[in-house]
């Protein structure tokens, strides 16, 4: 891009061509007041606060010479008027005057004029303290008013927009940044303007009101306190207020929030800027559903089971039963008898504490972090294996970028992630999206494509087979193992037939091949959708990604939507039966989750650990397998449905109550600290596994074999990790967390190098910096990230490490029962039955369970909206309300996961479902 | 010798005669002056409404950090003050406390006023923290009329002004 030379102030600076007069002014240090722009948004000049006085060199119209005066330095010719700065690009030799009386004078009119009608209600104003226009005021504003304060115009205040946030109509000075948030960045066009003039105010347009999960970002950027949350309302005042760096455990982008604390009390959550991870942005369950740390309900001191009732207890007594059960049971029946399971949200260093505990103390190689219902994801290593290089940074790609999103709905899945994917199409990246059903990021998608449920793969490999051509005919073959045989396969494929069969043309096909491969970058994101495929699938979008060699580079690669906040970490730190830590492969394999339940009720599990995972309330099948346990310990915040059953119930910190990092999808792992005390007796989750390794010391029939083999897996050719291996022994004294995180820097492969020390260096980063007046663009929000960013973790392919074959397993075509026409979608919701939404604004965002069904499937089985029906499968039945829905593929049946009212797993078979529709009632 | 004697004795005969300087403390409490900062109270209006619209600048004003103030806000039908806002909790640390009148200086609504009150002393530190209903004067102490245009709009909660009636 051009280098335009211009002089603001006197100070010459150079910015690229199309640069605002604003941010010129910014690089040269010299603030221009604003408050309708914000830089992540295209300007308006809505405020008319940032005019300028703006010259131009004079140009001979002769000559079309640029005219010079007796000094030879160009002439300028002022414009007449002050124009905007924000609207106003810069033009070669440009000269901007910020400081005349001119200036000034229009300055302080327009403040004067917005504060004509604001009710100047500072005390009692949640924005008070951090408002621009305070500040604005302070430094550019005129010291009194002309305007008598009892013509202020009074309105009703405050209106609810939505039950999430208010609206001030006496406060707003109608910059216009909501609106345009909601209609630029968030792609939830809910509010917009009403009336003119002295009655002109914001209105939500939507039913229910102001209808988008991110609207509590709306009130970050209010550069007034018009719009303010009810979340916040009247809790603090903002300067009273610390607040401490942490992550939002609630999916997996692992957006950086910040905890705004007073007496040990989270009095609202802020986002922190992140510019790989969340930008300035977090959505409302991040702002909204942290209040669970706070509950009443939170367990409080560890409990035993005595003649049958959970009785309070005392930590020992509590470590001394669990080690002594623990042991009796490995004694008589070998480490085998125990297994554990542990939640996708707890930290890495939990996650690493509980698997040495099975693996080194206990030698029980069952773990798993799910609870192996039918229609869970299987544990995904691609996204590891062939995970986005590290150094990427979604937001900094644009033009040349093609990311493809398989069988994801991000807005549900990982909301922050419909931001970032926006923003690439914004800048003229190629957004290819990929459902079986409609996700509102199709509505930004440069390319839409629907295939028919179950037949994914018949899509992919088509998909593949033009890919090949495509790379053929450009000539980038890869190198990777297994290329000849895949060709051969594929060359067996019938393009045309293959597509029909899902349901898209050819045409299309090639298109998003030939996007995907001939693109500079290249990312595939796949989220539920495609986990209910299978590994085959997954495994094919890594073909693809191989094929177009769109892997080992930094910006290219998959991003898996996995649920849970840390399900990457749980993968990553080994509490899975199949791999040790960084995916070292096990010489013995242990049990899922799944089959724990079925060894459960023969007895070959006697002894179980859950921690911070409910079985029993997610997957209820899994009951009578608790209670015939010999002994279950759970370590928990709660009293679930699985600790109601348990011998032994451990109460376990929050995240907000104890430090710990944290691997999202994109494998960066980020730190987050301790904001409060735990209450009670609660202790962090590693000390508590810790605990019980001391505990069992000398309890346990020594084990000689080494359950874990490093000679395969990603990094073995790696000499240090021998030495790694060699320190799992280590004793059990970890003093802080650190230590956990040292630890796992040492022994799991992939995670070297990234301790705290490490972290705490990433550094002070914000891609736009700071200003000379830091608060005015985003006042009101305290985004600086002292934090650091947190460290990506290298994938194996950029190391040429991986283990990947070019491979396509043959479709298994199930025959189909004729008495299950319908192919069940499970839709993952952000607001579901979700324990840790509880005492939050946003429970009553959780909708009533359904069944959506195809208009056309409707009007064949005369079911109409409100009817109940009866969903049946092979596996068993269960009785929903219907509701008709106009873009689903007819054939298929939608129902969302972890509502309560509809146990899934009463129907699930696998990860794909047919079932029956009965109507059973009318309306 | 003895001139020297009579002569402090004169003085002292000179005294008895003339009004003690000193008072029978506490029998009798002398008179403070009327810009006296003592204890604080926290005003009403004459229709029983608080003044104190919960907006701590008088615990961001104080230099010892003696005062804590925890907001809420008001039941539309049944307001404790004016507009939106009123203090839940409102506690001064009285050890804490220098009577500098910050408080006084930064309430926007002039709930806060440093009275008269000198005695404070206590047994324990527990009993020098004064909760706002020992500061808070008795309801029917009303202490001026709420300004007309917080009543502008009746029941509609406006918004309290930067000053009220000063």
């Amino acid at each position: 891009m051009p280098e335009i030379h211009v002089t603001i102030d006197g100070v010459p600076v150079t910015v690229p061509a199309g640069t605002n007069v604003v941010d010129a002014a910014r690089v040269a240090g010299i603030s221009i007041p604003v408050f309708c722009y914000h830089p992540r948004m295209k300007p308006v000049g809505m405020c008319r606060m940032c005019l300028v006085a703006i010259g131009t060199p004079k140009v001979d119209r002769a000559t079309g010479q640029v005219e010079k005066d007796a000094e030879g330095k160009p002439i300028i010719a002022m414009m007449p008027k002050l124009m905007t700065g924000c609207t106003t690009p810069v033009s070669e030799g440009m000269v901007v005057l910020t400081t005349t009386d001119e200036v000034k004078f229009a300055q302080r009119g327009i403040l004067e004029f917005l504060l004509t009608s604001h009710p100047l209600d500072c005390p009692v104003c949640d924005k008070g303290g951090e408002c621009p226009l305070q500040n604005l005021t302070m430094e550019w504003g005129p010291g009194n008013s002309r305007f008598d304060y009892s013509d202020k115009v009074h309105f009703e205040k405050p209106v609810p927009l939505g039950d999430l946030i208010l609206l001030d109509r006496e406060r707003c000075i109608l910059c216009g940044r909501c609106v345009r948030y909601q209609d630029e960045i968030a792609d939830d066009p809910v509010l917009g303007y009403e009336n003119r003039g002295r009655n002109w105010h914001i209105i939500s347009k939507s039913d229910p009101p102001f209808d988008s999960k991110f609207s509590g970002n709306t009130t970050d950027i209010c550069p007034v306190g018009a719009l303010t949350t009810a979340d916040f309302r009247f809790r603090a005042r903002v300067w009273e207020l610390k607040s401490v760096p942490s992550i939002c455990t609630h999916c997996p982008v692992g957006c950086n929030i910040a905890l705004d604390m007073r007496h040990d009390q989270i009095k609202r959550v802020m986002p922190r800027e992140n510019g790989a991870v969340n930008d300035i942005w977090i959505c409302d369950k991040g702002r909204f559903g942290q209040r669970f740390v706070e509950s009443t309900e939170r367990l409080t001191t560890p409990l035993i089971r005595r003649n049958g009732e959970l009785v309070a207890t005392t930590w020992d007594e509590a470590l001394r039963v669990v080690a002594e059960r623990f042991a009796t049971i490995q004694r008589e029946a070998g480490g085998e008898a125990l297994a554990g399971l542990a939640g996708p949200r707890l930290s890495n260093e939990d996650l690493f504490a509980f698997q040495r505990l099975f693996r080194e103390v206990l030698h029980s190689p069952h773990l798993d972090h799910r609870v192996g219902m039918p229609g869970e994801p299987h544990a995904d290593n691609l996204g590891t294996e062939l995970g986005v290089g590290s150094g990427t940074n979604l937001m900094t790609l644009g033009k040349g970028t093609t990311v493809l999103v398989f069988g994801a709905d991000p807005e549900e899945e990982a909301p922050l992630y419909m931001l970032r994917l926006r923003g690439i199409a914004d800048r003229g990246g190629e957004l290819i999206v990929v459902n079986p059903r409609p996700t509102k990021l199709e509505r930004s998608a440069t390319h839409r494509l629907r295939y028919r449920a179950g037949s994914e793969l018949q899509f992919t490999r088509a998909l593949l087979s033009v890919a090949l051509a495509e790379v053929d005919t450009q000539q980038r073959t890869p190198d990777f193992p297994g290329l000849d045989s895949l060709r051969t396969t594929l060359q067996s494929i019938a393009v045309d037939a293959a597509a029909e069969a899902a349901g898209v043309t050819v045409e299309a096909l090639r298109t998003v091949a030939q996007r995907f491969v001939q693109a500079e970058n290249g990312i595939i994101m796949y989220g539920a959708d495609a986990f209910a495929v299978g590994p085959m699938l997954t495994h094919d979008l890594g073909n693809l990604a191989v094929l177009a060699g769109k892997v080992g580079r930094a910006n290219n690669g998959l991003i898996a939507l996995l649920p849970g906040g840390n399900a990457r970490g749980a993968l990553d730190m080994g509490v899975r039966p199949d791999y040790g830590p960084g995916y070292t492969s096990l010489s013995q394999p242990g049990l899922s989750a799944r089959e724990i339940w079925g060894a459960a009720t023969e007895g070959r599990v006697r002894g179980m650990y859950v921690m911070g995972i409910d079985p029993a309330n997610d997957f209820p099948a899994s009951r009578g397998a608790l209670e015939a346990l010999e002994f279950l310990v759970v370590q928990d915040m709660f009293l679930t449905a699985t600790a109601q059953v348990a011998h032994v119930v451990l109460p376990s910190a929050s995240f907000a109550e104890r430090d710990g990092t944290y691997t999202n999808a994109e494998r960066r792992v980020q730190r987050a600290r301790q904001a409060r005390p735990a209450p009670g007796a609660c202790r962090a989750d590693w000390t508590i596994v810790q605990g019980v390794a001391q505990a069992l010391a000398g309890m346990l029939v020594p084990v000689a074999a080494a359950s874990q083999s490093a000679t395969e897996g990603y990094w073995s050719q790696d000499g240090s990790e021998q030495e790694g291996v060699s320190r799992n022994g280590q004793a059990w004294n970890y003093i802080t967390v650190s230590d956990v995180a040292d630890a796992i820097a040492d022994t799991v492969p992939g995670y070297s190098g990234i301790t705290h020390t490490s972290l705490a260096q990433t550094g002070k980063v914000g891609t736009w910096g700071r200003q000379t007046n830091e608060d005015y663009f985003y006042d009101g929000t305290n985004y600086e990230n002292t934090e650091g960013v947190g460290l990506q973790y290298p994938a194996p392919v950029e190391q040429q490490r991986t283990t990947f074959t070019l491979e396509t397993a043959p479709i298994q075509s199930a025959p189909i029962d004729e008495r299950y026409p319908f192919v069940l979608l499970v839709q993952r919701l952000l607001y579901d039955a979700d324990p840790l939404l509880r005492d939050s604004l946003l429970v009553s965002h959780v909708p009533a369970p359904y069944v959506a069904i195809s208009t056309n499937d409707s009007r064949r089985l005369g079911i109409q909206a409100g009817d109940r029906v009866r969903v049946s499968s092979s596996a068993g039945g269960i009785e929903l309300p219907a509701r008709v829905v106009v873009d689903l593929t007819d054939g298929s049946v939608l129902i969302p996961a972890h509502l309560s009212g509809a146990p899934l797993s009463m129907i699930q078979t696998g990860p794909r479902t047919h079932v029956a529709l009965t109507k059973i009632a009318q309306r | 010798m003895l001139g020297e004697l009579f002569k402090g004795l004169r003085t002292t005969l000179r005294y008895m005669f003339e009004q003690p300087v000193t008072v029978q403390y506490p029998e009798v409490k002398r008179p403070v002056r009327e810009r006296f900062r003592g204890k604080h109270e926290l005003k009403r209006f004459a229709n029983g409404l608080e003044r104190c619209i919960g907006c701590s600048l008088c615990s961001a004003a104080c230099p010892s950090d003696a005062i804590l103030v925890v907001p809420a806000e008001n039941d539309p039908e049944n307001p404790t003050s004016p507009g939106e806002r009123y203090a839940a909790t409102y506690e001064i640390n009285m050890l804490r406390c220098i009577f500098c009148g910050y408080c006084e200086d930064a309430c926007p609504t002039n709930a806060i006023v440093l009275e008269h009150q000198y005695e404070l002393s206590f047994y324990d530190r527990h009993t020098s923290i004064y909760t706002k209903d020992m500061l808070l004067v008795p309801p029917d102490q009303g202490h001026g009329e709420i300004p007309p245009i917080l009543e502008q709009l009746g029941n509609k909660r406006p918004s309290p002004p930067a000053q009220i009636d000063l």
